[in-house]
This record gives structure tokens, C-alpha cells and sequence, in this order.
């Protein structure tokens, strides 16, 4: 190519990159303009510590989002509680223990599974696990925290299983050599060795896994029962998400209540982007060379 | 003086796959001394250095046939716990292996793994091996610190010093300074002096000087089987066959 | 559930709209979902008569339905409530299509026969909470409604006086959803459409009517184009009215309750 060419060449690939950097920025941008007024209007407060949720009101709608973000937060860590270690050890069977066709084969499986929309996902909750937990626990109805955390536990399992199978794949041989020379089994060692040395790319798989979670509606919206409740294990939830996908239909352009679903929009946001720095974070409090 | 012969070998074959790597080998190795195996590269000295605590299973395809005993057992009988065997013929490698752990957690890797538990225990067995290893004084106020951060020859003490801490009866080390500078070779030197009263040490190695500086027997392999063994000073001074001696005088490998 | 869909699906449409000018054959309505089965019917018959002209509709519910008109997103909005005067304020114009009844639906298996209008006050408001209470089986009452802003839940709580007392067991954002939670969980008991309800649910009689009015929203400050004014026509005209029954409401001209 003449050097010319060679020059555009570079500069198209600069261009795209600085597209994303300049979308993101777009992105933070309308967020903050957008959500920040009504929190303010509303007060921080009222908004992020109150516990009613009642923005149809037209007399005195209420703005608190604290059941809301409670039950983003526990249906996120408690998805996670679930799919990580299960992840965890599915990535160390996969990336250690399995022999090589059963690997390949539960690889593509668990690929398969990461590709199932999360309506589906939504769908099989709605039909198979809501009546379950309601017949179970004699429960009205069976949409519940619960049935959202099992749901979510099962869409976040394949990104976790795969970030952290790369993580430990990542893991130099040379550790485990030395731990089986020092007389170490296979499992000793898995578990001594490989997974805290894959430390950074496994919490990468965690929060990875937690950010998926927050940030997921539809399959959410089928099984939570969409109540704004402070949470329970066992009652309807409405989370974050839900709450933005639930009203912003209702809500009147310009409206407050347009605005404070924004402003949900912001707290998710915020959230998100807390989840991906956590791992970066962490790998430079950390201190490893 | 009658030694304790505590490895031997009779008829070692060893296959990668289809490819033989050790042709029916005999050797002894004396209990307490320093036994070092020199020879040209791929002439099977590591394979059967691996062979001795059968780092060699971690191959796909991996087989050994004839005798190799320890204590006179058979190191590659079924059902042959590994890990005990592991346990009690440490290893040093080419290239320090440290964990991403801190120096602490390095040296207690071995002990905790074989069951101690007791915090006052751990630090006396840390610190004796630190000390037996020659880098106490260098790491003793810093053990809280990561193993990485050291240099590579303090590295590779501390690894010895990590095999030490399991109290092994036999150390086996490949190559273990030919990744480093002179003057860490030496102090490692000094220290394998020290330690040949109490460990068996078997040492692979492409420093001629250094198997002759450290070890009293020595074996020479070529091209998966061993061509002559002895003391080291005579097999030096006086090596009967002529491949020894083309070796030793720069004319092969 | 539909709303991220018909919020993109919305964009999508003020995106055309912008591109290509409003095609003189399209008209666009949004609103709400529980007017979907009534307005399909006439969408139908409409179509039959005014072959060239195509009717799109989406159920975002009735606030965005009158958003939508009030801001030229689509061409008519449809509302299953009153009008505010807020809304009014600002340019809304309703249009009496019909009159819709808002029925109580269970599961096809649920035993209990007839409901009174203080029992359904009860149970929404949460102080009765087992079926065995009211003859059933002894099973957990499950309370479904709509979510905040619908029209059906405005008509169904000011009706009988319990506007935001409700302790409802799951929320959904739309008819449909409803409907089909209702048929499949034998513990729940919810409110739709007349028009909307099938045979997978069982409707309870009760010992008073629950009504709300259909309404076809349009905005004073915008000019409504050739076809979405004859759609207009046609609905709210006698012609329309012939069909009206066939979704199960009750024509305008009948009168308010």
C-alpha cells in the first residue's frame, strides 16, 4: 500500500475509535443533563432514600427509588451469589478437570445457552418457575425477588463462564508445576493455585456478570411481579429497569415523572460503569507486578 | 565408604508418545550427595530428572517401562500415591515459578497443604527454610511483600527455599541458574554446599564447571541413554569413553 | 412489557415520519392496549372500505397514546379514560368511540361464582387474602392489576373508590398481560377489558358496572391528515358502530352510565 494509503488507512481507524469514545461520552452526557435536574428538584434524599414509589399520582407523586435499587441490587448479588461459583467451577472443569471432547462439547452448550434471548429466558421463567415457586411456598402468585434472582442466576452464568474460563486458561503452567512438585493434588491445586492466580479475570467475570444483571429488564419484567415494594425474598419487585420499562410510556414528555425515569436512568448508569471499573480497581490496589 | 544408594535405575525406557526419550538406563544415586547429569540438549537428562518424581504424568502420552526405585519401591507402581511421592523429592525448576502470592505464603504453600495449620508452627518452618535457603536476611522483614517483586535470583532461592519447607528427602533441580546472572549462580552454588549434608541433590545442568564445582558423581547422557558415570573428579579428569570426552572438551553437543 | 418495543417502534415511526413526509395512505395509532381489540375490529373494517390507506397501531397505553397525539407522533391517540384537564389544557381533543366494561376475570377452575363490589374492595386492597374466604379453595388470593398511568386502572380504582389503595400481588403493563396471567395461575383474580376477554379466563358477575370511556384522541394544533381524519370519520361515525359490538363494548350512542 503507498503511504498514503497507508496514512488513511490509520486515520479511518482513529476516526472509529474516537466514534465510540465520542458516543460514550454523548451517552454520559444526555445522562447527566437529563437525569440530574429532576434528582435535584426532587432532592437526593427523597430520591435515592425514599421508599415510596408513586410517580402516577397527579396530586403528590412520589418519587423514591429505594425499593427500586434495593432490588436491583439484591436480585444482581444474589444472581451473582448463585452463578459464580457455579461459574467458577464450571470454568475450572472446563479449563482443567474435563477431558477434551466433553470441554468442547459443554462449551458449546453453555454458548448455546448464552444465546438464548432474554425474553426466552423471561418466557421459561413465566411459564415453569413462577407457577413452581408458587405451588411450592403456597405463594399468590410466584413472581417474586426470588424467581427473578434464578432467572438472572442462569442468563449471567455463560458470560461468567466463559470471562473466567479465559482467566484461567490465562494462568501460566509454571505455577501449577511448582504446586504439584511440592506434592499438591490436581484439585489442591486447582483451587490453591490456578483460581487465585486468574484472580483479576475472575472478579472481571464477577462483576461482569453482576453489571449484566443490573442492567437486565425483559426477563425480569416477566417473572418480578413489578410491585415498587420495598424487597422481599418471596413478594413482587419492581427493579430499576422495570420501573423505567413499566412507566415510560405513562410518563408525559417534559413531565417530572419523565425526568425521574431519566434520572432511574442515570442511577443504572452509574451503576454499570461502577461494575466495570471494579475489576480495574481492584488489579491496581492489588499491586501485582 | 559404603554409600546408600536411595534412586536407582535398571532398564529405564521412557516414551513421549512414540518417541523414546530414555534407552534402558542404569544409574544409582547416592544418598546425601550431590549427583549431577550433564549433556548435550534433548539428550534425555531432564526426561529422567522428571522421571524421579514423575513430573513427567503432567505429559499426555507419558510412559515409563523398566525399574526405577526409591527406597527401593518402585516410583511408577499403580495406584503409587503421587502427591507423597512429590512430597518427599522436591524440585527446582529452570525458571523461578514463584506464586502471585506474598514471600510468606510461598514458603508456607507446602506445609499448610500437608496439614499445618498452627500460625506459630507455620513461622517457625518459614523462617528455617528462608534461613536454609540462604535469603532470610534479605526477605526477613518483608515477608508480607509479593514473592514477584524480587529479584530473579532471590527468586529462585525462595523457590528452593518453598521445596525445603515440605522437608524432602531428595532435591531435584533442572537447570535451576542457568537463568541467571553470575553472581547469583554462585551464591546458589554455596548454598547447594550447604545443603548436601542433609538432602540428596540431583542436578541437571549445561555449566560444566558447575557440575564439576559442586557435585561428586556426575553421569553424562547422550541421546537418551547414559554413556558413563562416576566421580565427578575422575569422570572429569579421566573419562573413559571418547563421547565423554568429546563432550567435555567441546567437540560435541 | 411492550413498552421498551413500542417506545423504539415509536422513535422508528417519528423517524419515517420525518423522512418521508406523512404518507397520505398511513395512519399511525398508539394508545392504549386495552382499546387493541376494538380498534383492530374497525382497523378491519376500515380497510375493507379504504383499501389504499394503511392503519398502524401500537399499545403503549393511554398516557402515551395522548403524548403522542398532543406531540404529532402518531396520528390519533387512543385513550381508554377521561382526558385531564391538563391534557385538555394543552390541545387534547377526545372523541367518544365507546363505552368500555371493565370486567373481573379468574382462572377457569376458580369455584367462586359472584362477586359483590365490597368484596372486590377487600380483596384489592388486600384485606382479604385466601380464596377459602369466599367459598373457594384454601389458596392465596393473587391481586393482578395494571401498572401506574394505565386507563384501565384509573377507571378500575376511581370506580370503586380505592384509587391508590391497592395492594397489588404483581403489576402488568398491559391487557394481554392480564389476561394471560390470569389464565394461567388459579390463584388470581384481575381486571380487564369486556373487548379483550376469551375463553381462557372466567369472568365473575358483579352486583355493579364498572365503565370507562374508549376515546380517539387528536390534537387541536394539529391538522389531521386526509387519512387519519377519515379513519376518524369512519370510527366514530354510525358506520363504525355497526362493528363496535363485535369487539363487546357498547356504542357511543348509548349513552352514559
Amino acid at each position: 500500500m503507498s503511504r498514503a494509503g497507508e496514512r488513511a488507512a490509520q486515520a479511518v481507524l482513529f476516526l472509529c475509535a474516537l466514534a465510540a469514545v465520542a458516543l460514550l461520552l454523548l451517552l454520559t452526557a444526555f445522562f447527566l443533563s437529563s437525569g440530574l435536574p429532576a434528582i435535584r428538584e426532587i432532592g437526593w434524599k427523597e430520591f435515592l432514600l425514599g421508599r415510596v414509589w408513586d410517580s402516577a399520582d397527579r396530586a403528590a407523586p412520589q418519587f423514591g427509588i429505594l425499593p427500586l435499587l434495593l432490588a436491583s441490587i439484591y436480585g444482581a448479588a444474589g444472581a451473582a451469589a448463585l452463578a459464580v461459583p457455579l461459574g467458577l467451577l464450571t470454568a475450572l472443569f472446563l479449563a482443567r478437570a474435563a477431558p477434551k471432547g466433553v470441554a468442547a462439547c459443554v462449551r458449546q452448550l453453555v454458548r448455546l445457552l448464552a444465546g438464548v434471548p432474554s425474553v426466552v429466558c423471561g418466557l421459561v421463567g413465566m411459564t415453569v418457575l413462577v407457577p413452581f415457586l408458587r405451588e411450592w411456598l403456597d405463594l399468590p402468585a410466584g413472581d417474586s425477588l426470588l424467581a427473578a434472582v434464578l432467572v438472572l442466576a442462569v442468563m449471567i452464568l455463560p458470560p461468567v463462564v466463559e470471562l473466567a474460563e479465559d482467566a484461567l486458561a490465562a494462568v501460566p503452567a509454571a505455577y501449577e508445576e511448582a504446586s504439584f512438585a511440592l506434592g499438591a493434588t490436581e484439585t489442591e491445586t486447582w483451587f490453591q493455585v490456578t483460581l487465585p492466580a486468574a484472580g483479576s479475570g475472575v472478579l472481571a467475570a464477577v462483576a461482569l456478570g453482576i453489571g449484566r444483571a443490573v442492567g437486565e429488564a425483559m426477563a425480569v419484567l416477566m417473572v418480578a411481579g413489578n410491585v415498587a415494594n420495598m424487597p422481599t425474598l418471596l413478594g413482587s419487585v419492581r427493579l430499576l429497569t422495570t420501573g423505567i420499562a413499566m412507566e415510560f410510556g405513562y410518563a408525559a414528555a417534559g413531565s417530572l415523572r419523565q425526568r425521574a425515569l431519566l434520572s432511574i436512568g442515570l442511577v443504572l448508569f452509574v451503576l454499570v460503569v461502577l461494575m466495570n471499573a471494579l475489576p480495574h480497581l481492584a488489579r491496581r490496589k492489588g499491586g501485582r507486578p | 565408604m559404603s554409600e546408600q544408594i536411595i534412586l536407582s535405575a535398571r532398564g529405564l525406557d521412557f516414551y513421549y508418545g512414540p518417541a523414546q526419550a530414555l534407552r534402558s538406563i542404569h544409574l544409582d544415586i547416592p544418598a546425601k550427595k550431590v549427583t549431577a547429569l550433564i549433556g548435550p540438549s534433548g539428550c534425555g537428562k531432564s526426561t529422567f530428572l522428571r522421571c524421579l518424581n514423575r513430573m513427567n504424568d503432567l505429559i499426555p502420552g507419558a510412559r515409563a517401562e523398566g525399574s526405577l526405585t526409591f527406597h527401593g519401591e518402585e516410583i511408577y507402581q499403580k495406584g503409587r500415591d503421587v502427591a507423597a511421592l512429590r512430597r518427599r523429592i522436591g524440585m527446582v525448576f529452570q525458571k523461578p515459578n514463584l506464586f502471585p502470592m506474598s514471600i510468606y505464603d510461598n514458603v508456607a504453600y507446602g506445609p499448610r497443604l500437608h496439614g499445618i495449620r498452627s500460625r506459630s508452627a507455620l513461622d517457625e518452618t518459614v523462617e528455617r527454610s528462608l534461613r536454609a535457603a540462604a535469603i532470610w536476611e534479605e526477605v526477613a522483614n518483608r515477608l508480607k511483600r509479593p514473592a514477584l517483586g524480587l529479584s530473579g535470583g532471590q527468586q529462585q532461592r525462595l523457590c528452593i527455599a518453598r521445596a525445603l519447607a515440605v522437608e524432602p528427602e531428595v532435591l531435584l533441580m533442572d537447570e535451576a541458574t542457568s537463568a541467571l546472572d553470575p553472581i547469583s549462580t554462585g551464591r546458589i552454588e554455596t548454598l547447594l554446599g550447604t545443603l548436601k549434608d542433609r538432602y540428596t541433590i540431583v542436578l541437571v545442568t549445561h555449566n560444566m564447571r558447575q557440575a564439576a564445582r559442586v557435585s561428586s558423581r556426575t553421569a553424562f547422557f547422550l541421546n537418551g541413554e547414559v554413556v558413563e558415570r562416576g566421580p565427578t573428579e575422575r569422570l572429569f579428569s579421566m573419562p573413559r569413553d571418547r563421547r565423554t570426552e568429546a563432550y567435555l572438551t567441546g567437540c560435541l553437543g | 412489557m411492550k413498552r421498551g418495543y413500542a417506545f423504539g417502534f415509536l422513535l422508528l415511526a417519528a423517524v419515517l415520519a420525518a423522512c418521508g413526509g406523512r404518507a397520505a395512505g398511513t395512519v399511525n395509532l398508539d394508545g392504549s392496549s386495552a382499546m387493541g381489540e376494538t380498534v383492530s375490529v374497525l382497523r378491519e373494517a376500515f380497510t375493507e372500505k379504504r383499501p389504499g390507506i394503511r392503519v398502524n397501531c401500537s399499545g403503549s397505553g393511554s398516557g402515551a397514546g395522548i403524548e403522542g397525539a398532543l406531540s404529532g407522533v402518531c396520528d390519533i391517540g387512543l385513550s381508554s379514560r377521561a382526558l385531564t384537564a391538563e391534557e385538555i389544557a394543552r390541545g387534547a381533543e377526545g372523541h367518544l368511540l365507546a363505552w368500555d366494561e371493565i370486567v373481573v376475570a379468574v382462572h377457569p377452575d376458580n369455584p367462586v361464582q359472584t362477586m359483590s363490589a365490597g368484596t372486590l374492595v377487600d380483596i384489592f386492597t388486600g384485606r382479604l387474602r385466601r380464596w377459602s374466604g369466599l367459598g373457594g379453595e384454601d389458596r392465596p388470593i393473587a391481586v393482578y392489576g395494571r401498572e401506574a398511568g394505565s386507563g384501565t386502572r384509573d377507571a378500575f380504582e376511581g370506580t370503586l373508590g380505592i384509587a391508590g389503595q391497592c395492594a397489588y400481588t404483581n403489576e402488568y403493563g398491559s391487557t394481554g398481560d392480564v389476561l394471560g396471567n390470569v389464565a394461567g395461575n388459579p390463584n388470581a383474580i384481575g381486571y380487564v377489558s369486556r373487548s379483550a376477554v376469551d375463553e381462557t379466563v372466567a369472568v365473575v358477575p358483579l352486583d355493579c358496572l364498572l365503565r370507562r370511556p374508549f376515546l380517539l384522541v387528536t390534537c387541536r394544533d394539529n391538522p389531521l391528515s386526509e387519512a387519519a381524519a377519515a379513519f376518524l370519520e369512519f370510527a366514530t361515525g354510525e358506520e363504525g358502530a355497526k362493528y363496535l359490538p363485535l369487539s363487546g363494548v357498547a356504542p357511543a350512542w348509548e349513552g352514559r352510565p
